[in-house]
C-alpha cells in the first residue's frame, strides 16, 4: 500500500519467511515439553523475571538463543523476523527467559557487530549455547535518561584498563557471567565522544555486587560497585570512543521487540481462563476486543521494524513509537483487566491463579514504561524525528 | 463553489491554504474528483486495482476529505457487484447492508424456482421500507442493497431517483440520505440471490473501508498539527519546542501510525476471507473507531482556537472522524465481534493467525 503522500513515518511490508509457520509450531511444541516439565509458567514480566539457566540451555540445544548469529559462531544464521516467532511465542507462553535475554537480544548482536574476531570467537558459541550469560552496565546514580553523563571511568594501564564507578539497575548481574560496561575513557569536550564500552567478567576480583531489591522485593537488580577493576586490552568492546555510537546503534533492537508489549500479555489469558466460567457481560466483552485490536495493531507496528531492521535500516524513531504504545499497553491492560473483572490483587495467593498475577503484574507496572528509555524521552525522538522528515 | 471570506470580504487565510472544492460537497466537486482529467482529482481507482491500492487510495481520499463515495465505491460496492454477478455501473456507487426491510417477492407463485446464487423465473421483488443514512445517495448512479428475502440473502440494486429521498448528514456534512421505499418493484435482472457468507463480506467490506478513510483523516490530523505547532510562535518559541506539547504530538502521532497498521494488516487476508479477515478487519474497525477520540482530541488541543473554526482546515478531517467511527460498526460492534471467540487458548493462535 502506497499512498501518493507518503506516511511520514513509514513501516515496511511485512513478509515472513516460509519458514516462520513451521518454526512457530516447533516452538509451541517444545514449549508444551516445558510446561509439563513444570517451566514455563504463563507468568508476567518473564523476561525481566523467569531466571532458569536449564530453559536457556534447552532452548539453546533447539538454535534458539542467539539464533541470528552466523553459523561459523555457534548462531543458526536465521534471520530478525524468524528470531522474531521465537521470542513472541516464548514471552506469550511467559516462559522464563531472563538468563539469556540480554546476550540474545544486545551482547550477541554487539560483539558481532563491534568485536574482535578474538571476542567473536570466545563469546558467541557460548552465548549461543546458553552457557554465557550478560547483563548490561549503563546506567548510574545520575545517569538515568540522561546516559550520556555516565561518570564510571576506565584509566588505562600497561595491558587494558582500570574501571571505577557504580552501576545501578544492573539486571541480574548476581547470577549473570559478564555486563557491558559504558565508561568514560576520555574527558573530551563533547560528552559523546569519550565513552567506550568494555566486557566486564563478573567474577573479576574488584567487582562488588549490592542487591537492589525491586518494591515486591525480588532481587532482580543490582549496583555494581567497580572499584578498580583490571579489565585486559582484549575486552575493549569496539573502537575506544565511540561508546556513543554503539550503544545508541543498539536501541531500535532494543526498543521494538515483543517485550515492549507482551509483558503482561499472560495476565490477559488469565482473564480469559476467568471469563469462561460465566457468560461474559458486554462490557468485558468490548474490553476485551478493545485490547485485542491494540494489542494486535502494535503487533504489526513491531514486526514492521523487525523488517526493517532485517532489511539492515535502523529505525530508531519507528523503534521508539513502538515502545511508548507497547508499554503504555501493558500497564492499561493490567488496569483493564482488574477493572471489568474485580479482583484485589493478592501476593499471597496460590502462584499462577488470578489474584496472585495481577498482583505481580501491577507490581511491575510502574517499570514498563520506564526500562529502555523513559516514555517521554522516547516522545521527543518521535516528533524530532517527524519533523525531520518534512 | 463556495470560497471562503469573512464577512469584510478580506481573507484571514489565502484562499489557497486549502482546497475548498472538499469543503461543502456539491455536485461539481463531485464530479471534480471522480472525473480523472481534473489535476488535483484522486480518481475512483480502476476496477483491476488489488485491495491493497483500494485501501490506498481510500486512504488518500480520508486524507483529503475528498466530498465524493469514492470508497464505498471502490472498496464495497464494486466488488459486492462483481461477486453477485450484477453489472457495474459507471459512476459513484452506495450501499445499504441488512436494512429493515420488508421483502416479498413480486409474483409468489414463480418465486420457489430460483436456486441459491441463479436468477430464479422471475425473482422481482415488492420492497418496503426505509434504508436509513445511505451514504452519498444522493449522488450515487446506483445503490447496492444486502438483504433478506422470504427465499434467503439477496442483493438488489435500484437508482436513488426511485425512492422518495429525504437529505441528511453526518458531522462533516457529508450526505447521509434516508431513502423510503414504498413499495418498490426490483425487476429481477437486478436482483441476485446470495450467500449469506457474501452478506457477511460485505459488513467487513464497509468496515474496513471506512478504517481505511479513518486512517487516512488521522494522519491528516498528524500533518496539519506538526505544521501548525511548527508554525505557530508563542513565548518566543514555536510550540513544537514545548516539552508538553510534544508529549502530546507524539502521542497523536503514535495513534495515527497504530490505525494505519491495523488497517494494513487486514488487505491480504480481506482477499482470502475467512476466520483471518473477520479478526483483521474487526481489529482494524475497533482500532480506528477507538483511535478516533485520541486523535481528535490531541489534534484540537495543540490546534487551540483557530482549530475549532472553519478558518483552518482541522474539522475536515476531526468531523468526518467524529462521524466514520460511528458507521459501519462503531468499536463497540467490534469488539463483541472480536472478542466473542476468543478463548485463553485461541487467543494467541488468533493474533498470529497474520502474518
Amino acid at each position: 500500500m502506497s499512498p501518493s503522500t507518503p506516511s511520514p513515518i513509514a513501516f515496511p511490508d511485512i513478509v515472513l519467511p516460509e519458514s516462520a509457520r513451521r518454526l512457530r509450531a516447533e516452538v509451541r511444541a517444545f514449549l508444551d515439553e516445558e510446561r509439563a516439565r513444570g517451566t514455563v509458567l504463563g507468568r508476567p514480566d518473564s523476561w525481566l523475571a523467569g531466571w532458569d539457566d536449564g530453559f536457556s540451555r534447552r532452548l539453546a540445544e533447539r538454535g534458539w538463543v542467539g539464533m541470528a548469529l552466523p553459523t561459523e559462531y555457534g548462531g543458526a544464521g536465521r534471520g530478525f523476523l524468524e528470531r522474531y516467532v521465537v521470542i513472541e511465542e516464548l514471552l506469550a507462553a511467559g516462559a522464563p527467559v531472563s538468563a539469556h535475554w540480554v546476550s540474545d537480544r544486545q551482547a550477541g548482536p554487539s560483539i558481532l557487530q563491534h568485536g574482535t574476531e578474538e571476542q567473536r570467537r570466545f563469546f558467541l558459541p557460548e552465548i549461543a549455547a546458553g552457557q554465557c550469560f550478560f547483563s548490561i552496565g549503563m546506567s548510574e546514580k545520575s545517569s538515568g535518561s540522561d546516559l550520556a553523563s555516565v561518570s564510571t571511568r576506565a584509566q588505562r594501564t600497561t595491558d587494558g584498563w582500570r574501571l571505577t564507578g557504580t552501576k545501578m539497575w544492573t539486571g541480574g548481574a548476581h547470577v549473570n557471567d559478564y555486563a557491558i560496561v559504558l565508561a568514560r575513557t576520555d574527558d573530551a569536550e563533547d560528552r559523546h565522544a569519550g565513552l567506550s564500552q568494555f566486557i566486564v567478567d563478573l567474577r573479576a576480583p574488584g567487582v562488588r555486587v549490592e542487591p537492589i531489591h525491586l518494591m515486591s522485593g525480588e532481587h532482580r537488580f543490582n549496583a555494581v560497585h567497580l572499584e578498580g577493576v583490571d579489565v585486559p586490552d582484549g575486552m575493549l568492546l569496539g573502537q575506544q570512543g565511540d561508546g556513543w555510537k554503539q550503544v545508541t546503534g543498539e536501541l531500535a533492537f532494543e526498543r521494538s521487540g515483543p517485550e515492549r508489549y507482551l509483558s503482561t500479555f499472560p495476565l490477559l489469558i488469565s482473564l480469559l481462563r476467568e471469563l469462561e466460567q460465566r457468560p461474559p457481560t458486554a462490557e468485558q466483552l468490548t474490553q476485551v476486543g478493545v485490547l485485542t485490536a491494540r494489542l494486535h495493531s502494535i503487533r504489526r507496528l513491531s514486526l514492521g521494524v523487525a523488517a526493517a531492521l532485517d532489511a539492515g535500516s535502523a529505525p530508531d524513531t519507528q523503534a521508539a513509537l513502538v515502545k511508548d504504545l507497547g508499554t503504555r499497553l501493558e500497564g492499561t491492560l493490567t488496569d483493564t483487566v482488574r477493572s471489568i473483572l474485580p479482583t484485589p490483587a493478592d501476593p499471597h495467593a496460590t502462584p499462577g491463579t488470578h489474584p496472585e498475577l495481577l498482583a505481580f503484574a501491577l507490581l511491575h507496572s510502574p517499570g514498563y514504561t520506564l526500562r529502555g528509555g523513559t516514555n517521554e524521552i522516547l516522545r521527543g525522538i518521535i516528533t524530532r524525528g517527524l519533523e525531520q522528515r518534512r | 463553489m463556495n470560497t471562503h471570506t469573512i464577512d469584510t470580504g478580506t481573507p484571514v487565510i489565502p484562499a489557497d491554504a486549502y482546497d475548498t472544492t472538499v469543503f461543502y460537497a456539491d455536485a461539481d466537486a463531485i464530479a471534480t474528483v471522480t472525473n480523472t482529467t481534473a489535476p488535483d482529482a484522486v480518481a475512483l481507482p480502476c476496477q483491476d486495482a488489488s485491495t491493497a491500492e483500494l485501501l490506498a487510495a481510500a486512504q488518500e481520499a480520508g486524507h483529503r476529505a475528498v466530498p465524493a463515495p469514492l470508497a464505498e465505491t471502490a472498496l464495497v460496492a464494486r466488488p459486492l457487484l462483481r461477486r453477485a454477478g450484477l453489472p457495474v455501473p459507471d459512476g459513484p456507487l452506495s450501499y445499504a447492508i441488512a436494512p429493515e426491510l420488508t421483502i416479498r417477492y413480486a409474483h409468489p407463485a414463480a418465486s420457489p424456482v430460483g436456486s441459491a446464487g441463479c436468477l430464479g423465473h422471475d425473482d422481482s421483488l415488492l420492497v418496503t421500507g426505509t434504508l436509513r443514512r445511505v451514504p452519498w445517495a444522493r449522488a450515487a448512479t446506483a445503490v447496492v442493497v444486502l438483504a433478506t428475502a422470504p427465499s434467503g440473502p439477496v442483493l438488489f440494486t435500484l437508482t436513488p431517483d426511485q425512492a422518495i429521498l429525504t437529505p441528511g448528514g453526518n458531522l462533516a456534512e457529508e450526505p447521509r440520505d434516508d431513502l423510503h421505499l414504498a413499495p418498490l418493484e426490483i425487476p429481477a435482472a437486478q436482483v441476485r440471490r446470495i450467500s449469506p457468507e457474501l452478506l457477511d463480506e460485505a459488513r467487513l467490506r464497509a468496515a474496513l473501508a471506512r478504517s481505511a478513510l479513518i486512517a487516512g483523516a488521522a494522519e491528516r490530523c498528524v500533518d496539519l498539527t506538526v505544521a501548525h505547532t511548527t508554525a505557530r510562535t508563542q513565548f518566543g518559541r514555536p510550540l513544537s519546542r514545548f516539552q508538553a506539547v510534544k508529549q502530546e504530538e507524539a502521542r497523536l502521532i503514535e495513534e495515527a501510525a497504530l490505525v494505519r497498521a491495523a488497517v494494513h494488516a487486514a488487505a491480504a487476508p480481506l482477499d482470502t476471507g475467512g476466520a483471518a479477515a473477520h479478526f483483521t478487519v474487526a481489529a482494524a474497525k475497533t482500532q480506528a473507531s477507538a483511535s478516533a477520540a485520541e486523535v481528535t482530541r490531541i489534534a484540537h488541543q495543540l490546534h487551540g482556537a483557530i482549530g475549532i473554526t472553519r478558518l483552518n482546515p482541522l474539522h475536515l478531517a476531526t468531523t468526518r472522524l467524529w462521524s466514520w467511527r460511528d458507521e459501519d460498526g462503531d468499536e463497540t460492534y467490534w469488539a463483541h465481534r472480536l472478542a466473542r471467540p476468543l478463548t485463553a487458548t485461541a487467543l494467541w493462535p488468533t493474533l498470529t493467525t497474520t502474518p
